[in-house]
């Protein structure tokens, strides 16, 4: 299996009232391609900070992490910058979809900012709110669509790049619980056509549904369920 | 993509948004105005000297034109020194007076009176009869409709007044010959002309001129004209219509300092109102803004997207305060056009494209430097702590 992320030693120290709050101490983790992990933990325990490690969004206070072989301490922000716009695809818990923009307009955004033609894209994007049900809205604006659309939207922008790596940040957080599992339904299916899945949520009932769980305490992982003696 | 978003979010909030153009239009229309009123006057003025196709005016030594009640003395003379510079057409003697009216109840009304040369003359346009000749006086339009005079009527006039008797001296009747549109009267003001004789005559000024008006050939600059004046006729001082308006811009300088500090006025609250704005709509999408970044739209285009805010507003505050400028102009300009003293038809705001696109130009500058200040804010937060607050 092919490595997709790998990350040794990573710790991460926020400054807070002139001392430094340690939000992870020194966490190594391997994710291969076509898995789907979740990282869980309690409120706190440094679950999202890791994500945006691994993720590119923030840089480690030390240790290492390689992303699709490449080496995210190393990369300036513009390069990082556009390797999440190639190459991953991010869900978060609020959504943040642009209101102003139709759903259409929202998927078709990462790839105007990729360089994609207008016809491409149009057909792409509407290709993926079809595969994420939403096939019926694609001129709606976020404030007429319903939470559990709002994240099919986000999902489907995701996608859009046709990324390697999803990475979700409690992506069930703000949804009812029906919705909830119409949203890991979907991430399934993307998991099963070939995306690795990196999904952090602190419910051990979303967390199941992942093949592998990555349970962290106090900016450390504590168990891995997939781990092969590294971790 | 990103820009035509930034665009259209600010104007997801129509009326706050509206409320801000309407500020910028306010100050806009100041700057317009400020930027017109700081050369309006200068400008116009120099226009109304050369209206009558005299561009040069001399005057006694170190006297500007009507400053003072000096006079040129042997102006038949100076007048005839100066014909004969080459590129000179023409030379127009001017010499000012007091009269008095006398009405049928015997008051006395001071009017101002002007000697003109008939062959040369500047100072009004007929509108009606002929140039007065001997034993004749040419009205101004005010005077001639409110005293309801028509030519062929009589005035009574004296040169002068008793002031210890109260009492007019040197009453005299003259026929109405014409009636004129004095170009450097102000507004409603009644005045004569006289033929430049018969007030010699009356003041006992017989070779003598208030000032005198020169036109010069075509093609012949003024100021080059001016320079060959002074060398042949020492006597005088000679001024272009530039150096008059460098004159007037001299004592004009409160105008221009005024127009300045309220100009700036307009600037800063232009700035302040696009900035805050502008910080608003991006606090508001703090986390839309964070999300583009970490989906890895280029902080640049986020950044360009912000700026074009700032410039959406700035220009169509602009666009929306040009109009409202001329307006405002058009009713200050009437205004102060009624001062009395000054000439009705100077105007105090110039319209000069230049100028005007400069000054709306700086405006959509300062739209775009107070987008920079939040946008530049929010694209060079440190992401992950965005995304957290965000998530909070």
């Amino acid at each position: 299996m092919t490595r997709v992320i790998d990350a040794r030693g990573v710790a991460k120290d926020y400054p807070y009232g002139g001392e430094a709050v340690h939000a992870l101490r020194g966490v190594d983790l391997g994710v291969d391609a076509g898995e789907w992990i979740s990282i869980v933990g309690p409120s706190g325990c440094g679950k999202s900070s890791l994500l945006n490690l691994l993720a590119g969004i923030d840089a480690p206070s030390s240790g290492t992490v390689e992303l699709l072989g490449r080496p995210l301490h190393a990369l300036r922000e513009a390069e990082r910058s556009r390797l999440r716009l190639r190459e991953v695809g991010f869900v978060f818990q609020r959504f943040h979809l642009l209101a102003v923009l139709t759903a259409q307009e929202n998927v078709e955004l990462p790839m105007s900012e990729a360089g994609i033609g207008r016809a491409e894209r149009r057909g792409r994007a509407r290709e993926l709110l079809e595969f994420v049900g939403l096939g019926h809205r694609v001129k709606h604006r976020p404030p007429h669509l319903s939470g559990g659309e709002q994240q099919r939207v986000a999902i489907a922008r995701a996608l859009a790049n046709r990324p390697r790596v999803l990475f979700a940040d409690e992506p069930t957080g703000e949804l009812d619980r029906r919705t909830g599992e119409e949203i890991l339904a979907l991430f399934q299916r993307v998991n099963a056509e070939g995306t690795t899945m990196v999904m952090v949520t602190h419910d051990p009932g979303v967390a199941a549904r992942a093949e592998r769980t990555v349970e962290m305490a106090d900016g450390l992982v504590v168990r891995d369920s997939g781990a092969k003696g590294g971790s | 993509m990103i820009v035509g978003a930034s665009l259209r979010a600010l104007f997801r909030r129509r009326g706050r948004t509206s409320l801000a153009l309407a500020g910028i239009a306010v100050s806009a229309a100041l700057l317009l105005d400020m930027t017109m009123l700081a050369s309006g006057l200068t400008a116009s003025f120099g226009e109304l000297l050369g209206s009558r196709g005299y561009a040069l005016r001399a005057t006694p030594k170190g006297i500007l034109p009507f400053d003072s009640d000096a006079t040129i003395r042997d102006a038949d003379g100076v007048a005839a020194r100066m014909a004969a510079v080459p590129g000179v057409t023409r030379v127009a003697r001017v010499l000012g007076a007091q009269m008095w009216r006398m009405d049928a109840r015997g008051a006395a009304e001071p009017l101002f009176t002007v000697g003109i040369d008939r062959t040369a003359q500047f100072l009004y346009t007929l509108t009606a009869g002929a140039d007065p000749g001997a034993g004749e006086v040419l009205v101004s339009e005010p005077m001639a409709r409110t005293d309801g005079l028509r030519v062929g009527d009589r005035v009574r006039l004296a040169t002068g007044m008793d002031a210890s008797l109260g009492r007019a001296r040197d009453l005299r009747d003259y026929r109405v010959s014409g009636i004129g549109d004095f170009v450097y009267n102000y507004a409603g003001q009644r005045s004569l002309a006289m033929e430049l004789g018969e007030v010699r005559r009356l003041t006992g000024r017989p070779n003598e001129a208030s000032l005198m008006a020169v036109a010069g050939a075509p093609g012949v600059s003024d100021d080059s004209l001016a320079r060959r004046i002074t060398a042949a006729v020492p006597a005088v001082s000679t001024y272009s219509t530039r150096e008059l308006m460098g004159e007037m811009d001299k004592r004009l300088l409160y105008f221009r300092q005024m127009a300045t500090i309220l100009g700036s006025i307009a600037v800063v609250v232009t700035a302040l109102l696009v900035s805050t704005i502008v910080t608003i709509g991006v606090r508001e999408r703090f986390g839309e803004i964070a999300t583009l970044r970490a989906v890895g739209v280029a902080r640049r285009r986020i950044l360009a997207g912000i700026v074009a805010e700032g410039v959406a507003l700035a220009t169509i505050g602009c666009a929306l305060g040009l109009p409202l400028g001329l307006w405002m102009a058009g009713r200050l300009d009437t205004i102060l056009r009624a001062f009395p003293g000054l000439p009705a038809r100077l105007s105090f705001f110039a319209w000069d494209a230049g100028r005007v696109s400069l000054a709306m130009g700086t405006v959509a500058l300062i739209g775009a430097l107070a987008g920079c200040i939040p946008g530049w804010g929010a694209v060079r937060s440190p992401l992950g702590q965005a995304l957290r607050e965000e998530a909070e």
